[in-house]
């Protein structure tokens, strides 16, 4: 045996340098990918701002918004126009990207993102109902829409349950739910009278700029709560990546952690419908872009939840200024994800890794 | 008394009982393996064990304490499992999963430290993995891999080991390699090593232990030279054979007749 730990002694030293290397690497890159988000995000929360029907200037909107100027036509095309839209795309993507990557991370499929089970059908049939059935707008609809998304996500956990929430099964009783409140939608809206049905279809496709003042609170209250817990909760999650046996052989309560990062993304994502609509695709590709940029398999929550904030900025700046008419976000996300979501079936079957 | 072990225990799924009133005593500082026919209960045994199943009747004792009442982090620094077919994320890469294997050693807060580092390398040493740890997972070959996953299971730095059927998918060569390696990592350090195998011939020549399981009952357990005969054999897996020396290590080898 002597000649194996002798063989053994040598080589250690070298490992541990090699992985003290390793760790640090992916630390630079981690900071210097985090710093790069966070200035994109911060940028195109500026320049969403400044464009228009009346230019600004990056430095006005700035000083506008910190209530460092004093300019009373500048002010109220920034602060009361502008602002809303702009928070409402930086908090509504930061809550996609953050559900999505954590739903794809727990469910271990690249597939299950909420906007494929029933949390966003959920909401989207409270708004319908609430738009053509009591002719309500508004903040009634947005709070409604948040009701029937926690109810789907509430009905989902339920039906999914047996000795614990798994995967597969969660996915299936979810699309399973989307399916039965798309049709009830179909249902409600084919009894709408014209008026109503073409408010009912713009709330249904999802855009950043019709946030209230209230519902604008009511999600930053829930992302600065939100996210911190989801950033502790990336431990357990990194254990979980592993599967349940390991997981809990590593000293994780599985079942628990589980249950509080589903929770956590049902909620986040319940907010971000509420306030903008089912805006497709972002919670689909924020992850995977995340994991790109990071390296593979590091699934980081932050990362996400910036790529997601980024893509909606970005997405309500080409649906409202570059397009020859001003679409819903939605649209927009949708022309550019749906080729993704071809692209990730294809390569995920090849693979066969669907689960 | 072993830090190890099972009194009057009852494991099972749904309606059925898979084992029942097992009263097994896994010896310290030992290679055991459990060995069985298909669906005898030793994997879930071993789950047992690894607290993956919860008793049903009786209760398993690790360091004297029943194990259902043990905090879930505090059991992770002691024992291990390696499970029958471990899942990775996409893409992950060998430093990666090896590292997540520090788990239990660290809290909500506490940052990677130089135990860490040391138990990491020393997991890829052990393990002949340590010029592999850029490598993505997927592109290893399957003796690699569960190399490997090995690797993640010492990294966790446990005085107990189990591992459930590791060497399942791996060719001749890889398996006697693997139980080799086992073998050694007992020698070194001493660590208690509890692993299901299926291949009889393999556990009577490496492990110092064994228990012969069929239909959730003990039949046989000790010493492979003592408790392995041509009446075992065909009582444990209904296959009449002879039992003879190997020609190497003289311990048992059970040749179908």
């Amino acid at each position: 045996m002597t000649t194996t730990l002798s063989k053994v002694e040598a080589p250690t030293i070298d490992v541990a340098k090699a992985l003290r290397g390793n760790r640090r690497r992916r630390a630079a890159r981690a900071t210097t990918v985090l710093t790069a988000l966070a200035v994109l995000v911060c940028a195109l929360f500026v320049v969403t701002m400044m464009i228009g029907s009346f230019r600004i200037g990056p430095f006005d909107v700035i000083a506008s918004v910190l209530r460092l100027s004093d300019n009373a036509g500048v002010d109220f095309v920034v602060r009361e126009l502008r602002l809303p839209t702009a928070m409402s795309g930086l908090g509504v993507g930061l809550a996609l990207g953050a559900s999505g990557t954590i739903f794809q991370q727990v469910l271990r499929n690249p597939l299950a993102s909420p906007d494929f089970v029933g949390v966003t059908s959920g909401a989207g049939l409270a708004a319908v109902v609430a738009i053509v059935l009591m002719g309500t707008g508004g903040l009634v609809v947005s709070g409604l829409a948040l009701g029937g998304a926690v109810l789907a996500a509430s009905l989902m956990y339920v039906l999914a349950w047996k000795d614990g929430v798994t995967g597969y099964r969660f996915i299936l009783i979810g699309i399973g739910i989307a399916a039965f409140f798309d049709g009830l939608i179909g249902f409600v809206l084919s009894h709408a009278r014209l008026f109503e049905a073409r408010q009912a279809m713009h709330w249904l496709t999802g855009s950043v700029g019709q946030a209230s003042d209230t519902e604008l609170r009511l999600l930053f209250g829930g992302l600065l709560v939100l996210l911190p817990v989801a950033v502790l909760l990336q431990r357990p999650l990194r254990a979980l990546d592993l599967g349940d046996d390991t997981a809990r052989t590593l000293g994780t309560r599985a079942e628990l952690s589980r249950a509080a990062l589903l929770g956590t993304a049902l909620v986040l994502v319940a907010l971000a419908v509420s306030v903008a609509g089912p805006i497709v695709f972002v919670a689909l590709i924020a992850g995977p872009i995340a994991n790109r940029l990071l390296g593979p398999a590091t699934g980081g929550i932050v990362a996400a939840a910036l790529v997601g904030a980024a893509t909606l900025l970005a997405a309500d700046l080409v649906a409202v200024h570059l397009l020859p008419t001003a679409l819903p976000t939605g649209v927009v996300t949708g022309a550019v994800g749906a080729p993704y979501l071809l692209w990730l079936l294809a390569t995920t079957n090849r693979q066969g890794a669907g689960g | 008394m072993s830090r190890l072990a099972t009194k009057e225990l009852t494991l099972g799924y749904e309606a059925r009982d898979v084992v029942s009133d097992l009263d097994v005593t896994i010896p310290d500082g030992k290679v055991t393996a459990i060995v069985g026919a298909n669906a005898c209960g030793k994997s879930t045994l071993l789950r047992g064990l690894a607290r993956l199943l919860t008793p049903r009747g009786g209760a398993v004792y690790l360091d004297g304490k029943a194990l259902a009442d043990q905090r879930t982090q505090d059991v992770a620094k002691v024992l291990g499992l390696l499970p029958q077919t471990p899942v990775a994320p996409d893409g992950i890469t060998v430093a990666d999963l090896v590292s997540r294997g520090r788990y239990p050693h660290q809290g909500w807060f506490r940052r990677w430290n130089d135990n860490d580092h040391d138990a990491v390398g020393r997991a890829l040493a052990a393990t002949g993995t340590a010029d592999l740890i850029d490598r993505p997972i997927k592109s290893l070959s399957g003796g690699q891999r569960q190399r490997v996953w090995v690797a993640m299971a010492l990294a966790q730095d446990t005085d107990l080991l189990l591992l459930d059927e590791p060497t399942t998918y791996l060719d001749i060569n890889h398996q006697v390699e693997l139980l080799r390696l086992l073998r050694q990592l007992n020698a070194e350090s001493g660590k208690t090593i509890v692993v299901v195998l299926h291949d009889l011939n393999l556990a009577c020549r490496f492990v110092d232990h064994l228990i012969a399981m069929s239909g959730g009952r003990i039949v046989a357990e000790g010493v492979p030279t003592e408790v392995v005969t041509a009446d075992l054999v065909e009582d444990v897996f209904g296959l009449s054979c002879l039992v003879v020396p190997d020609p190497v290590a003289g311990t048992p080898m059970i040749v179908p007749a």
